[in-house]
């Protein structure tokens, strides 16, 4: 038992979602009421299981939390957000919302209800709505690098890369030792034709994490595009020696990755090796 | 020097030392439990005033980071936050401008500032003036303890405060260094008995007073001094800072970097662009000042020579 709370706690204090532990590991404690004795943590664990029993699906569980939760703190904003996911999680979006709208009339700065809101719009399917919500959140909490990201999603529904891409960039500045944000960077640029910068975020992408598939594709990609192209005159351009050469490289990784005994199905192997002849 | 023997009445023990000690941990647990009922509940916090912060947090992150982005980014980003800056778009009340300020203690917000500031300094300082003038008036030049290891003669003022013997040995404790004793090294007895993040302490308190108000993000931006700040001016200072901030790509180079790391190319090919770089700076400045050819010269020199070794190496 003191294993389990012990587990939750390092799942609070590194915020990783496992909602499957945190209901395997916490369900026990709340029906054998054990959860109690760890005094003030108790409803930390209650919020946790609560969140955790919506990810996956009890409801059951997630209303016993919320209600222990609200006898103890009643009328606090942090547990009627928890209602109002609650709500959510049943379909009832509305009432969910008109929750979330009173806690941020009395508080203007809940930083919890002011994200659910967004989110409930994204699934109420008025994304521009969101997004709109969203922008006003992140002009005021400019170093949520999520709520970047989220934008960047809601963007790239929208298919407004521009700006999906400016999103990325202000990730970039915030998490800039994270190669996945490059590498979303990246393929947004690709995607608007922008094969010269996108190359680049290739190559940090892979330099960032040594012989990134995902990254080595990117850059084989952009290198064939740009030397089928007509040689750029900017002086900045990469020059089509190294151009040749980041080909060749990106290439020869990729086969070296796909030949290693057992990294991938002999089918996969054939296709890449296939696709790679043809480009 | 020999241990003197000095023995002690063991009353001493069990009416001073002990009482001094148990009475400091019975205010301490008070000092916490008023505290807790003065505090009230917490401020709400402005959403103007994070915004104003949060601004400035930005300008200061694009500073430091724009790195990470390409060029074209970060030129608009720095457009746009210098022009922000400067019309005052961020800040609490836009409109206010250059109109001087009103005399400060008639702002509420400041007023209850400097209020919590006064509760949470008048309960610092009336129990442990309470207990310091107990001591003084029952127990000066007690001498209350010995500490079982010798010590240097400097410490007799930290030890024997109240006690003025010059031959005394140091390790004997009086009761006035007995209570500051106590004073410091309870913290670890409080967050025992009260958990951590406890009101007991009085060393936290004394850094509070230090830095009073500072960190408050629920009240108004106060200063260290405790003066209201024109945010508007450290915008602008702000805005000078970003204005003086050169853009340099991070990737820039990154292809021959990545060439090199995987062995296709080799480490001298870095060090060599690094050369051909700040030769290209030199030069640059060098046209700007008055004698170019000067500056130029050799920094074109070394270049060439360095390319010439970079590729002897290959």
């Amino acid at each position: 038992m003191v294993n389990a709370a012990k587990v939750l706690q390092d799942l609070r204090a590194s915020a990783e979602r496992k909602p499957d532990v945190v209901v395997r590991l916490g369900k026990p404690l709340i029906d054998s009421g054990a959860v109690l004795k760890l005094d003030a943590d108790a409803w930390l664990v209650y919020e946790q299981v609560a969140i955790a029993a919506l990810d996956i699906g009890d409801d059951g569980l997630a209303l016993k939390c919320i209600q222990a939760l609200e006898t103890k703190f009643p009328g606090s904003a942090r547990v009627r957000r928890l209602q109002g996911m609650q709500l959510e999680a049943v379909g009832k979006l509305t009432e969910a919302g008109q929750i979330y709208k009173a806690i941020l009339e009395e508080d203007e700065t809940n930083v919890l209800a002011s994200k659910r809101q967004v989110m409930l719009l994204r699934a109420m399917g008025l994304p521009s709505e969101a997004i709109a919500a969203l922008v006003k959140y992140l002009d005021i909490n400019y170093t949520d690098f999520e709520g970047w990201l989220q934008l960047a999603d809601l963007y790239l529904e929208e298919l407004m890369y521009p700006q999906a891409a400016f999103c990325m960039e202000e990730v970039l500045m915030l998490q800039p030792q994270n190669h996945i944000f490059h590498l979303k960077y990246a393929e947004i640029l690709y995607t608007q034709d922008n094969f010269q910068l996108a190359l680049k975020q290739f190559c940090r992408v892979v330099e960032l994490c040594r012989d990134h598939v995902r990254g080595l594709y990117g850059m084989k990609m952009c290198a064939s595009r740009l030397l089928k192209a007509a040689p750029s005159k900017d002086a900045t351009a990469t020059s089509q020696e190294d151009l040749e050469a980041m080909d060749l490289l990106a290439t020869e990784r990729l086969i070296a990755l796909y030949g290693a005994p057992g990294a991938a199905a002999e089918s996969s192997k054939v296709a890449a090796t296939k696709w790679i002849e043809t480009q | 020097m020999s241990r003197q023997a000095m023995l002690l009445d063991p009353a001493i023990r069990d009416w001073v030392l002990i009482p001094i000690m148990i009475v400091m941990v019975l205010v301490g647990v008070v000092r916490h439990q008023v505290t807790v009922l003065l505090n009230g509940t917490p401020k709400k916090a402005d959403l103007k005033s994070a915004r104003e912060t949060k601004a400035l947090q930005r300008c200061g992150l694009l500073r430091a980071h724009g790195v990470h982005i390409p060029e074209q980014a970060f030129h608009g980003r720095k457009a746009f936050l210098s022009e922000a800056f400067e019309k005052g778009t961020y800040l609490k009340e836009p409109n206010a401008g250059n109109k001087p300020r009103g005399n400060v203690m008639q702002d509420p917000a400041y007023v209850e500032t400097m209020m919590d500031g006064m509760k949470k300094n008048m309960m610092n300082i009336i129990p442990q003036t309470v207990i310091m003038g107990w001591i003084n008036f029952f127990f000066s030049g007690f001498v209350l303890v010995r500490l079982p290891f010798p010590l240097t003669v400097r410490f007799k003022g930290m030890l024997q405060r109240g006690v003025e013997t010059h031959d005394m040995d140091v390790s004997w404790v009086s009761s006035l260094s007995w209570y500051f004793l106590n004073l410091f090294g309870l913290q670890s007895v409080f967050t025992l008995i009260l958990g951590s993040g406890h009101a007991a302490d009085a060393m936290r308190d004394m850094q509070a007073m230090s830095t009073m108000g500072m960190g408050n993000a629920a009240g108004p931006n106060l200063s260290a001094t405790g003066q209201p700040q024109d945010m508007h001016k450290i915008f602008l200072a702000e805005k000078e800072n970003l204005d003086l901030t050169e853009h340099e790509w991070g990737l820039e180079n990154v292809e021959t970097r990545l060439l090199v790391k995987y062995g296709k190319k080799p480490a001298s090919v870095l060090l060599d662009q690094k050369k051909d770089k700040i030769a290209r700076l030199a030069g640059r400045q060098g046209s700007g000042a008055s004698s170019p050819a000067a500056v130029a010269a050799p920094s074109a020199a070394a270049a060439a020579a360095s390319r010439k070794k970079g590729r002897r190496q290959v």
